[in-house]
C-alpha cells in the first residue's frame, strides 16, 4: 500500500489527465477571486489588467499545462 | 581550466557582488530593516531571488545527472514541484503572514498553537540551515580550488568574507539585490550552455532520436509521468501525492528562506506578485539545469557518474569567456544559497529564540545586534565546520534528505492550522513530534516497506499524512482554542470578500 501499488492500474495518459486537472482546478480557483483581493496594496486609479493577478497566474498555468502536454 | 578572460570575469564578479552588497549597509538602522528590509522592496527583486535562493550549484550538478539517468521526468521539480505551490502560497498563506507583520513561520506557528511548537520548529530549521552552511563552503572551495587552483582554506575564507561582508552589514536587503544579480549571471550562463549544447547535438528532433534509439533504459527519457512501478524514484504517484501536494507546499509555504523574502514586499499587493513573478521563472529552471544533462547523453554517452554530465558539457561544448561565465553562475548558486541560510537563520535565532527565551524587551537596536552577531557567529562556524564535508561525501544528500522528512508534518500543521480553528496547540505538537519520528522509522526501514530506489517522496506523504490524522485525533479530545486566541490567526473567506483597503 505504501507504494501505491493499488494505483498500478492507472495508465500514463490517464496520470497526466490528473495533473491536467490539476491545473484547471487551480485556474478557476484564482480566477473567482474577488478582484480587490488580488489589486489589494495598489490603489483604485493604479489598477490595470496588467498588474491583475489572476492574468499572470493564468498565463503560468497555461505555461505549465503545454509543457506536460508536449512530454 | 579557465582562460585569462575567465579568471577576469570571475574575479570581477566576486568584486562587484561585495561592492553591491556593501551598498545596502546605508540601508540598515533597525532590526526590521535587517530581517525584512524595511518592508519596502519590490515584487520583481523578491520573485528573482526566490528562484536563485532555491537553484544552487549543487543542484546545477546533481539536477543534471539525474536527468542524464532518468530523463526529463525530473523537470516535475520546478514545474509541477513548485507552480501551484507558489500560487497557493501567493494567494492564502502570504497574504496573512504579510498582514501579521510576522518574521518568521515558527512565529506563526507559536501564535497559532504554543511555544514548543515554535521552538521545535524553529530549532530545527537553526540546525538544517547551520549543518548546510559547512556543507556549501566546501562545495565553493572545491569548485574555486578545481578551476582558479586556489587553496581550500584561502577558497573557503573568500567565500565566507565576501557573502559574510555583506550579509553582515546590508541584511536581507543585499542579499535580495544580489540575489537578483546572481539570477542574471545564472541565466545568462545557462542559456549559453543550452544553446550551444542544443547546437552541438544538431537541434532538439536529432538528441530527442539519438536517446530514443539508444537503448531500452533510454526508452522512457522524454516522458515527464513515469508509471508507479518505475524503478527511477519520480513515479507519478510519488510527484502527485509526495510533491505536488506536500513538498512543494512545505518548501514554498514553510520554509523560513523562501516566506521571508516576500515578507519583505513592499505591500501586500507586492508580497503575492513576488510568489506569482517567482513561480514563472521557475518555468526557466529545467531548461538551464535539466537540457545539459540529456545533451550530455548524446555528448557523452559513456559517464559512470552521471554528475559528471554538466563539468563535461561545460568543458566541451563553451569557448573561453563563456567559461568564466558558467563558472560565475556556479559560483552566484552558492552565494546565493550561503547568504541566505545566513540571513534565515539569524532572523530564526533573533526572533524565535533569542528574544523569547534570553531577553525580553530590550530596545530594537539590541535585536539588531544580535541578527548581525549571530551572522558572524554562523559564519565562523560554517567556516569551522566545512573540512568535515570532505570525510562525509553523501552528507549534502545526507542533509536534504534530513529536511525532507520534517517537512511533511510541518505543512500538516501548518496547513490545518490555518483552514481549521478546531486544531488545538496539543494536535498541532504531537502532530510533529510524532510525524517527524515516524519519517525518520520508515526511512530506516526504507528497504522493507518500498520497492523504489529512493521513495523520499513517499516517506513525504506518508508522514504528513499521519501527522494530519493526528493532529485531527489529539485536536478533537482537547481543549479547543478562544476565538480571540484564533483572531488573525485562522483563514477566513472575509479576507478575501473584505480588504482593509
Amino acid at each position: 500500500m505504501l507504494n501505491f501499488d493499488w494505483l498500478s492500474g492507472v495508465s500514463a495518459e490517464t496520470a497526466k489527465m490528473i495533473f491536467f486537472g490539476l491545473y484547471i482546478l487551480i485556474g478557476v480557483l484564482v480566477i473567482m477571486l474577488p478582484n480587490d483581493y488580488i489589486y489589494e496594496g495598489i490603489k483604485k486609479e493604479d489598477r490595470h489588467w496588467w498588474n491583475n493577478l489572476k492574468i499572470w497566474s493564468v498565463a503560468v498555468l497555461s505555461i505549465l499545462a503545454t509543457v506536460y502536454y508536449q512530454f | 581550466m579557465l582562460a585569462g578572460i575567465d579568471y577576469f570575469i570571475v574575479i570581477a564578479y566576486i568584486v562587484g557582488m561585495l561592492l553591491l552588497g556593501l551598498y545596502f549597509k546605508k540601508f540598515v538602522s533597525s532590526s526590521e530593516d535587517y530581517f525584512l528590509g524595511g518592508r519596502s522592496l519590490p515584487f520583481w527583486a523578491i520573485g528573482m531571488s526566490i528562484v536563485v535562493s532555491d537553484i544552487g550549484a549543487l543542484d546545477f550538478v546533481g539536477v543534471s545527472g539525474q536527468a542524464y539517468r532518468y530523463g526529463i521526468s525530473v523537470g516535475n521539480f520546478d514545474w509541477v514541484g513548485s507552480v501551484p505551490a507558489m500560487l497557493l502560497a501567493a494567494f492564502i498563506f502570504i497574504p496573512y503572514f504579510w498582514r501579521g507583520g510576522m518574521y518568521t513561520i515558527p512565529e506563526y506557528l507559536g501564535r497559532r498553537y504554543n511555544k514548543s511548537v515554535r521552538t521545535i520548529a524553529s530549532a530545527t530549521w537553526i540546525l538544517f540551515f547551520a549543518l548546510d552552511l559547512g556543507v556549501l563552503f566546501w562545495a565553493s572551495a572545491v569548485l574555486l580550488n578545481v578551476l582558479m587552483g586556489w587553496p581550500i582554506w584561502i577558497s573557503i575564507i573568500s567565500t565566507a568574507g565576501v557573502v559574510g561582508l555583506y550579509t553582515y552589514f546590508g541584511g536581507i536587503t543585499a542579499v535580495i539585490m544580489t540575489d537578483v544579480v546572481q539570477m542574471v549571471i545564472m541565466f545568462i550562463g545557462g542559456f549559453a550552455l543550452v544553446f550551444l549544447s542544443l547546437d552541438a547535438v544538431g537541434g532538439w528532433e536529432n538528441m530527442v532520436d539519438k536517446i530514443s534509439t539508444m537503448g531500452p533504459e533510454y526508452r522512457s527519457h522524454f516522458d515527464i509521468i513515469q508509471p508507479v512501478d518505475t524503478k527511477s524514484p519520480f513515479p507519478w504517484t510519488g510527484i502527485l501525492f509526495g510533491l505536488t501536494f506536500v513538498m512543494s507546499n512545505a518548501y514554498m509555504i514553510g520554509n523560513q528562506s523562501i516566506v521571508q523574502r516576500c515578507l519583505t514586499a513592499k505591500n501586500e499587493w507586492h508580497a503575492k506578485a513576488s510568489m506569482v513573478f517567482g513561480s514563472a521563472l521557475k518555468m526557466f529552471i529545467p531548461i538551464l539545469v535539466l537540457f545539459p544533462g540529456l545533451m550530455a547523453v548524446v555528448v557523452h554517452p559513456d559517464l559512470a557518474d552521471g554528475d559528471q554530465a554538466l563539468p563535461m558539457m561545460i568543458k566541451s561544448i563553451l569557448p573561453p569567456g563563456l567559461v568564466g561565465l558558467m563558472f560565475a553562475a556556479f559560483f552566484a548558486g552558492l552565494m546565493s544559497s550561503v547568504d541566505s541560510l545566513l540571513n534565515s537563520t539569524a532572523t530564526l535565532f533573533t526572533k524565535d529564540i533569542y528574544e523569547p527565551f534570553i531577553k525580553q524587551d530590550a530596545d530594537d537596536k539590541h535585536y539588531l545586534k544580535v541578527g548581525q552577531i549571530t551572522t558572524l557567529v554562523l559564519l565562523i562556524m560554517g567556516v569551522a565546520t566545512a573540512p568535515i564535508s570532505s570525510d562525509f561525501p553523501g552528507i549534502y544528500v545526507a542533509i536534504q534528505t534530513f529536511m525532507s522528512y520534517f517537512q511533511g508534518p510541518l505543512f500538516a500543521i501548518l496547513l490545518l492550522g490555518i483552514f481549521w480553528k478546531r486544531t488545538t496547540q496539543w494536535g498541532g505538537l504531537s502532530a510533529l513530534v510524532i510525524g517527524i519520528g515516524f519519517a525518520i522509522l520508515l526511512n530506516v526501514f526504507k528497504a522493507n516497506f518500498f520497492t523504489i530506489e529512493d521513495p523520499f517522496l513517499y516517506i513525504s506523504w506518508w508522514s504528513f499524512l499521519l501527522a494530519f490524522i493526528i493532529n485531527v485525533t489529539v485536536s478533537l479530545v482537547t481543549k479547543k482554542h478562544t476565538d480571540e486566541e484564533l483572531k488573525g490567526l485562522v483563514f477566513s473567506s472575509k479576507i478575501i470578500t473584505k480588504n482593509k483597503s
